[in-house]
């Protein structure tokens, strides 16, 4: 009974089962590396090294939830960072041109790839695989598979950079009262219906891990020099993802279609429209995750991003996200990317082999669905 | 040896400390054919999972006795050893794969090697459709070149090549055409002479009640009588069932009808696959403001077809010319559809009403959700409000509207489907099988308010397979057969006979 019930909380509270993984992972290789892996420097590296998964895992996870795949965005990725890196060096483009450009093509090529999948109706896999291989292709093409380098200091900051400390607090606060906001207000409105509530002492706890966990990161980042851009923009990220995932009728309307699209056709909803809204967004994820990926590179390379919709996906589903579609959280898809940087960091800091890497990644993603499944949330 | 061939004595099955089944019993004998009848969760399943070893034995208490002895079955396959098939009411056939594979799956006849042995195979499978009466089956075809009244026929030959001694049906003749559950029923008839016992399941009490000796009732897992079927009519059963007496399933209430509010004109639909082939050809009619009109006909006729069609949901080509009102409109989408004032109840509530892993709330809104919505935001206060005022109004038996609707039973979740294309306010509501597969309480519910419905000027088009089902609600009765209009009735002493007649007759009538 009390492991039934333990099982119980992890389903109900996944969250906190992934949290735990993490924490579990983190630990091991502290120890693993002597004290160096949980450090200022090395967790800043760590969050960078996550953003650029964890912003192809925002679009990835409503593709996902939808009920598709996208095996294009690795490449993607890697053609809209070249594009910025020529846009900037050989064209001399300013950088915020550069990058407007960029997240127009990645619009563009998103709606194409949606117009395939959901007009023309040849399954997003085979899409996926032909843009996969396309866009790789117009890549080498356009850089000659040679690297573009230097790109501009002020695009280098976007990946290199570090937000002002006072900045960041700011930022941290408001986070937090927003957070608070949203729970009382959440509160009140399951008060006003009469539905269960939670007890207060869970939510009170749970603001005071969140705001301890703003707190602590804050420190530690500050520590180091601040917080790193690319991670405050995908903070950005999953709170604009969340909002559209919890609050939008077009984020009711990802679920719905991905758990029965015949259902919510028939409920007059146009699933064409809202699939090809998911993917146009996803375009637009890997400008963001392409023109982060150029600027902390400080260079356009003929290789980047290679194998990115790989994390991508891995994230979603360690995150907890539904394989049949329908179920799944963006902080989920996040954590997800955390668990596949972590793996990655902490190997690279204990000199693993790189197959050893590849083999470790591969069980864990397995081992990571086996749970879930175990745990038969993703039943039924 | 025992009178009975089989007995289970006082199951009690709990799930997490929820009683499903307390006490039940149930004895068949040989050649018999025992009726059980229950209303949608009053534990049916749950007692047919324990009695073909779904629930293995010791996760459930009381006796399961085979021919007098102890019955302990671990699995599925250990029961149909005994001789315990059952017959799922979602056919279990796998449609690419021939006749003969699907009644000898997972009970192949080999050659040495592993190899099939299809001449056996076929030979047999000729020998058990024989038995059943069947002629003029390929059985080296593809089992998807069959309808659903031959699929039924091959679960059962399938269950026979297993030495079946006890045969379990649940809900047979969800899918069949009148004609079709005839044969079917004499089918058993002629099963029960050689010997072979049934359990019946079914919520059609007429079947029940032509091709069962005794009748087991269970509601909300208690065993409420065994009796023999002469003590007993279609009446008595309800009443045991539901436990209150529903004098008259149709509450008819005098409402009404007003002038012409809708009107389609030569709605065709061409065959998806078939495309030269019309599945609805050149049908029109006219419906009046506050009027119920059945939609009559057999299965395949072209019912489904022509009300997707109105509703711009026809997966294949179709044309129709509508009118609203006297104004033309256009409707190409569902979308469109339900601008224009019309809503569909579709007829297969998995695969086209619910989305499972929603909450009840979340799919009670999914058509209207810009109601509640500025900017793309939905106002959580006033869609939960919505909600909640919807499932009292329509008594939907849910913990929570936060609840994922697949939890729900058959009745609760076509009541929320119901709800769900309501709240578009449609001036034109059409029911694609609204009762199919829901309880006898459920049914009234859904009967009156589409009374209350069309008192309030709602047009409803309701298509159905139930003749009593058609006949007790409608006002008017359209009959489609093999995609023609074949009758238009005002129901007034109007019979089953007439609509049956009109349905197989090629002639139209007029009334």
């Amino acid at each position: 009974m009390q492991a039934q019930q333990v099982q119980q909380f992890f389903v109900r509270y996944k969250i906190i089962a992934l949290l735990l993984a993490v924490a579990a992972i983190w630990i091991f290789f502290h120890i693993g590396t002597d004290g160096d892996f949980i450090t200022p420097r090395n967790v800043a590296n760590l969050l960078r090294q996550m953003s650029i998964t964890g912003m192809l895992a925002c679009g990835m996870v409503f593709i996902i939830i939808s009920g598709e795949i996208d095996l294009s965005v690795g490449s993607l990725s890697g053609l809209l960072g070249g594009v910025v890196a020529i846009l900037t060096v050989n064209m001399h483009w300013g950088t915020p041109a550069a990058i407007a450009a960029a997240l127009v093509v990645g619009l563009g090529i998103g709606l194409f790839n949606g117009f395939w999948v959901t007009k023309l109706r040849v399954p997003s896999f085979i899409v996926g695989l032909g843009g996969m291989l396309a866009f790789r292709g117009i890549l080498l093409g356009i850089t000659h598979s040679a690297t573009i380098a230097p790109v501009p200091d002020d695009l280098i900051y976007l990946g290199q950079g570090l937000v002002p400390i006072g900045l960041s607090r700011v930022l941290g606060g408001v986070i937090f009262l927003l957070l608070l906001a949203i729970t009382v207000m959440r509160r009140r409105r399951r008060n006003k219906l009469e539905l269960k509530q939670m007890p207060v002492w869970m939510d009170v706890v749970k603001l005071v891990v969140i705001g301890a966990v703003i707190i602590g990161s804050l420190r530690m980042l500050n520590d180091a020099g601040g917080v790193p851009v690319p991670v405050m923009i995908l903070l950005g990220l999953l709170g604009i993802f969340s909002y559209i995932s919890t609050q939008t009728v077009f984020g009711r309307h990802i679920y719905a279609v991905g758990g029965n699209m015949e259902a919510t056709r028939l409920s007059g909803v146009n699933v064409a429209r809202v699939k090809l809204a998911v993917f146009a967004m996803m375009g637009v994820m890997c400008a963001f995750a392409g023109v982060i990926n150029t600027a902390r590179l400080a260079a356009g390379s003929p290789s980047a991003g290679t194998s990115g919709e790989l994390d991508a996906i891995a994230a979603c589903f360690i995150g907890g996200t539904s394989m049949r579609g329908g179920s799944g959280t963006v902080h989920g898809a996040l954590i997800g990317a955390l668990v596949m940087a972590s793996l990655d960091n902490g190997m690279s800091m204990m000199d693993v082999d790189t197959f050893w890497q590849m083999i470790v990644k591969g069980s864990i993603l397995v081992l990571a669905v086996w749970v879930d499944v175990l745990s038969g949330s993703n039943r039924g | 040896m025992s009178e009975y061939l089989f007995e289970m004595r006082n199951i009690v099955k709990e799930f997490s400390g929820v009683r499903a089944l307390n006490g039940v019993s149930l004895a068949v004998r040989p050649g018999e054919c025992v009726g059980l009848c229950g209303e949608n969760g009053a534990g049916k399943s749950t007692l047919m999972k324990v009695l073909s070893g779904v629930y293995p034995y010791g996760s459930f208490e009381g006796e399961i006795l085979w021919e007098g002895q102890p019955l302990k079955a671990y699995s599925v396959r250990d029961s149909e050893k005994a001789g315990i098939v059952i017959i799922h009411q979602e056919l279990m056939l796998v449609p690419q794969l021939s006749v003969a594979e699907n009644i000898f799956l997972g009970n192949e006849i080999t050659k040495p090697g592993g190899r099939m042995d299809y001449d056996a195979m076929y030979r047999q499978a000729d020998a058990l459709l024989a038995r059943l009466k069947l002629k003029g089956v390929n059985v080296a075809a593809p089992v998807m070149n069959y309808g659903g009244g031959y699929q039924q026929l091959f679960e059962i030959a399938k269950a026979l090549a297993k030495n079946a001694r006890l045969l379990i049906l649940d809900e047979p003749s969800s899918s069949l055409t009148s004609s079709e559950i005839d044969v079917l029923l004499s089918i058993i008839e002629d099963l029960k002479r050689e010997g072979v016992a049934c359990v019946y399941i079914s919520h059609k009490l007429e079947e029940v009640a032509k091709v069962c000796d005794t009748v087991t009732v269970i509601r909300d897992g208690e065993h409420v009588a065994t009796k023999p079927m002469a003590e007993l009519n279609t009446d008595g059963i309800i009443a045991m069932m539901v436990g209150r007496e529903i004098k008259n399933l149709y509450p008819r209430s005098e409402h009404a009808i007003g002038e012409v509010i809708f009107e389609a004109r030569h709605v065709t639909c061409w065959d998806i696959t078939n495309t030269s082939r019309k599945r609805v050809d050149d049908v029109s009619f006219e419906l009046r403001k506050g009027e119920i009109l059945g939609v009559a006909g057999l299965v395949g006729a072209g019912r489904t077809e022509l009300v997707s069609a109105i509703f711009g949901a026809y997966a294949g080509k179709s044309t129709a010319e509508l009118f609203m009102d006297g104004k033309p409109i256009k409707v190409k989408t569902p979308e469109q559809a339900i601008r224009a004032g019309l809503s569909l109840v579709p007829e297969d509530r998995k695969r086209q009403g619910i989305v499972p892993m929603l909450g009840v709330g979340d799919n009670i809104t999914l058509a209207t959700l810009q109601h509640y919505s500025h900017g793309g935001h939905i106002d959580k206060n006033a869609e939960l409000a919505t909600v909640d005022r919807e499932i009292k109004r329509l008594r939907v038996k849910t913990a929570s509207p936060a609840l994922a609707i697949a939890g729900l039973s058959g009745g609760n979740q076509q009541k929320a489907v119901l709800t769900k294309m309501l709240l578009p306010a449609p001036k034109v509501l059409i029911l694609d099988e609204p009762t199919r597969g829901v309880d006898v309480g459920s049914k009234y519910d859904i009967y009156q308010l589409m009374f209350e419905l069309a008192a309030k000027g709602v047009s409803i088009i309701m298509v159905s397979s139930e003749l009593s089902e058609v006949l007790g609600v409608s006002d008017r009765v359209l009959v489609i057969g093999e995609g023609h209009l074949r009758g238009d009735f005002v129901n007034k002493d109007l019979t089953q006979e007439r609509v049956l007649a009109a349905a197989i007759d090629a002639k139209p009538q007029a009334a």
